[in-house]
């Protein structure tokens, strides 16, 4: 069974949906992996705040294609090439840095997106935005912080937060290319993009990390479907219990 | 800005007027990872509106030992507890 996403505004919300989720995911399988346990348990905390900002949206998107799905349907019945969270998102937790990474980067950015959405049309989606960016205050405020401590910390520290963001600014310039679906419903997105770039530059100047160009490259859009070769793997780990069983209940 | 791996004591407010209470401990390598520690291990279901984080190193205890000597004398002096007096319906908190 295919499961397809019939309107603009379905579009809009199962990527915020899927970017959120595959990013939960990701942080889950750091539980009992963080460096100590009083970062595994703030991990744990935002993987949890993802998920229920993930669930929130997929709700939403229930509602709006009233097709007698449930989230779990769009969660555990959809295959990678009906997904469409950015690729940044997917990739894989290759080391700490990376996760600091990859949440930074992320945060940055759902910030201004999310900022957008509070003037959406459809109320739900405005408050949901509004209880979101509480949460990604924080989140931002604690990637920003260990973004810092990576970069000035020790030499080890910065070659990895350097690696890490060389690695993963191949797929920033995904964010940023946005089409009619996104231009839609996501006020201003040039000022976006400028207050991406000033933000994440201030941020990697006072870190003491080389900035990568932002190249653009030859990888397909996840907003078609496209994917790196680790989201795959991701889904069948997350959705192995309900494949396996699907009477299984919660 | 403190630095290295430091424990800190995390005390929680509940309500703006009650008193602080010792929630735990917490690891942290600066003034600001200890209270963004304590809030993600302490303060997720409510616990309170304020948080406090002191060095463990800056707290001063009484000696195991000195326990007796400290402690001991008061047990059985019943008028050193203010017990005979009427506390108000209005005062809260006490």
């Amino acid at each position: 069974m295919v499961i397809s996403i019939d309107t603009n505004f379905a579009r809009l919300l199962v990527r915020l949906a899927d970017t959120e989720l595959i990013l939960a995911q990701r942080l889950c399988e750091m539980c009992s992996r963080g460096p100590f346990l009083e970062e595994d348990i703030a991990l744990s905390n935002l993987a949890l705040d993802l998920l229920g900002r993930a669930e929130e949206l997929y709700k939403l998107l229930a509602e709006t294609e009233g097709k007698e799905l449930a989230a779990d349907d769009y969660v555990y019945r959809r295959n990678e090439r009906e997904f469409f969270c950015y690729k940044l998102v997917e990739q894989p937790n290759t080391d700490f840095a990376w996760v600091i990474a990859r949440q930074y980067l992320h945060d940055v950015y759902a910030k201004s997106v999310f900022t957008r959405l509070l003037q959406s049309d459809n109320s739900k989606l405005a408050g949901l935005s509004e209880k979101v960016l509480k949460e990604i205050r924080y989140s931002l405020e604690r990637s920003k912080d260990w973004m810092l401590r990576l970069g000035i910390g020790t030499e080890e520290s910065n070659h990895r937060l350097q690696f890490a963001i060389d690695r993963l600014f191949r797929f920033v310039p995904e964010l940023f290319a946005f089409d009619t679906v996104d231009l839609q419903y996501i006020a201003d997105t040039e000022g976006l993009i400028e207050e991406w770039k000033m933000e994440v530059s201030d941020t990697l100047r006072t870190a003491n990390i080389q900035e990568p160009e932002l190249k653009s490259t030859h990888l397909r859009d996840s907003r078609e479907g496209f994917h790196t070769e680790y989201l795959g793997h991701l889904l069948s780990e997350m959705q192995f219990l309900p494949r396996a069983y699907p009477d299984a209940t919660w | 800005m403190e630095t290295g791996d430091n424990i800190w004591e995390v005390f929680i407010q509940k309500k703006p007027g009650i008193a602080f209470k010792h929630a735990g401990s917490v690891h942290g390598y600066d003034k600001k990872m200890a209270v963004q520690n304590a809030r993600d291990a302490y303060c997720r279901r409510g616990e309170g509106r304020e948080l406090w984080v002191v060095p463990s190193a800056s707290i001063v205890s009484v000696p195991m030992e000195d326990a007796d000597a400290y402690f001991d004398p008061q047990e059985d002096k019943i008028y050193r507890h203010p017990t005979f007096y009427q506390i108000p319906a209005e005062v809260k908190n006490i």
